[in-house]
């Protein structure tokens, strides 16, 4: 467990929330905080299809719940790293970033996803056997991301 | 700089708990990189940090796990209070109401966490004395009645937040040296690291536990 990325939910969170989720569905009216308690839940599942389907409520969420917008964008930003999306999540960091430039808690998941992209990277080119050739194209790599963080 | 899997013989898992505003966050940086965020937004969620530190010549890695104290995460926080071996239970001596709520903070702490977990009680913000709004003695007395450790301390002049969070690793690690804690016990909050010589793979016999999670 070294960041927020490795957090997996329990079973039982999950089931707890799905149930309340699903009443409500039943009934025809699922409140936002349902749905989010939810899908917070599902994007922290160790199976992508969970996560997938959390995305997917949080999107939703974006689009019908301006207020919650802050908490949307950070959830939607950890789920597509967890699923590898990086530039999709990576897109959501910074739009939250747009609205609040300093806030830390962003900042320390737009570093875990640099982090991430580098060594998935480097596990990648390292297999297809020009290890020493790719590690300084990888670097390369790493200095532009830094970068264009400004 | 590291040799070997782990510098660390120990991982003890924190929360920190409390009103929004009490300056939960500010406290967590404080501790881990030595810095005070004048303005720091409402946490999403939940927020980590790590630290390695030393008890008794032992090296501990916290796990800390700081809480949003907003109304609408509290459901799924709860989730994060099990297997805790510390809590860092935080109010705001300058709003009466932050410390008002620490009865219902304690009963949920109670209720999810185990009876070996240790609670250390934080009034923040000392350094805003002229605005107190809570005695040092009354908490102190609240603290006591309950059996919880206190301190009063500030995020900002980082007056006593080093001491509350290694003053909950040493109880915790007095625990694990008398027995009460076991270490066995799924929900310690506690997982112990036997060290490792930093010797190449090769030299080692099969080892299975040396994932680097
Ligand atoms: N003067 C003073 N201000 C502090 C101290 N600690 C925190 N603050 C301020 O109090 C505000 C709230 O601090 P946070 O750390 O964000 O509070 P929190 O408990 O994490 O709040 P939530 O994330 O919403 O639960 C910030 O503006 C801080 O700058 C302190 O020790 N002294
Ligand atoms: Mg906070």
């Amino acid at each position: 467990m070294e960041d927020v990325l490795d957090e997996v939910v329990s079973s039982e969170d999950l089931q707890k929330f799905e149930r309340v989720f699903h009443e409500q569905l039943h009934l025809g009216k699922v409140t936002h905080k349902a749905q989010f308690e939810y899908a917070w839940c599902l994007v922290r599942s160790k199976y992508p299809t969970d996560i997938r389907k959390g995305i997917l409520l949080l999107k939703e969420l974006f689009n019908s719940h301006p207020e919650g917008k802050r908490d949307y964008l950070f959830y939607l930003a950890i789920g597509n790293a967890r699923i590898k999306e990086y530039n999709k999540a990576l897109h959501y960091v910074k739009s939250f970033l747009e609205i609040e430039p300093a806030n830390q808690q962003v900042l320390a998941l737009e570093r875990q996803i640099n982090k991430r992209m580098e060594k998935e990277g480097l596990i990648g080119i390292a297999m297809a056997g020009t290890a020493v050739l790719a590690l300084g194209g990888l670097v390369g790599l790493g200095v532009a991301l830094a970068s264009k963080k400004k | 700089m590291t040799s070997g899997p782990y510098n660390y013989s120990y991982i003890f898992k924190y929360i920190i708990i409390g009103d929004m505003g009490v300056g939960k966050s500010c406290l967590l940086h404080q501790f881990t990189d030595k810095k005070f965020m004048a303005d720091c937004p409402h946490t999403i969620g939940v927020e980590f940090g790590t630290r390695i530190i030393e008890v008794a010549g032992q090296k501990i890695k916290l796990q800390i796990w700081d809480t949003a104290g907003q109304e609408r995460f509290r459901a799924v926080t709860r989730s994060y209070y099990r297997g805790a071996a510390g809590a860092l239970m935080v109010y705001d001596i300058t709003r009466r109401s932050t410390y008002n709520h620490l009865s219902s903070w304690l009963t949920d702490t109670r209720n999810l966490t185990n009876p070996s977990t240790v609670i250390f009680l934080i009034g923040n913000k000392s350094d805003l004395d002229g605005q107190r709004d809570v005695t040092y003695e009354e908490a102190k007395q609240f603290a006591d009645e309950n059996g919880l450790m206190f301190v009063e301390a500030s995020a900002k002049t980082g007056q006593n937040v080093e001491e509350a969070f290694l003053e909950t690793a040493k109880k915790i690690y007095q625990s694990i040296q008398d027995g009460r804690l076991d270490l066995n016990a799924a929900e310690s909050g506690v997982q112990h690291k036997p060290a490792s010589p930093g010797r190449p793979l090769a030299a080692q016999p099969p080892a299975r536990d040396n994932c680097a999670c």
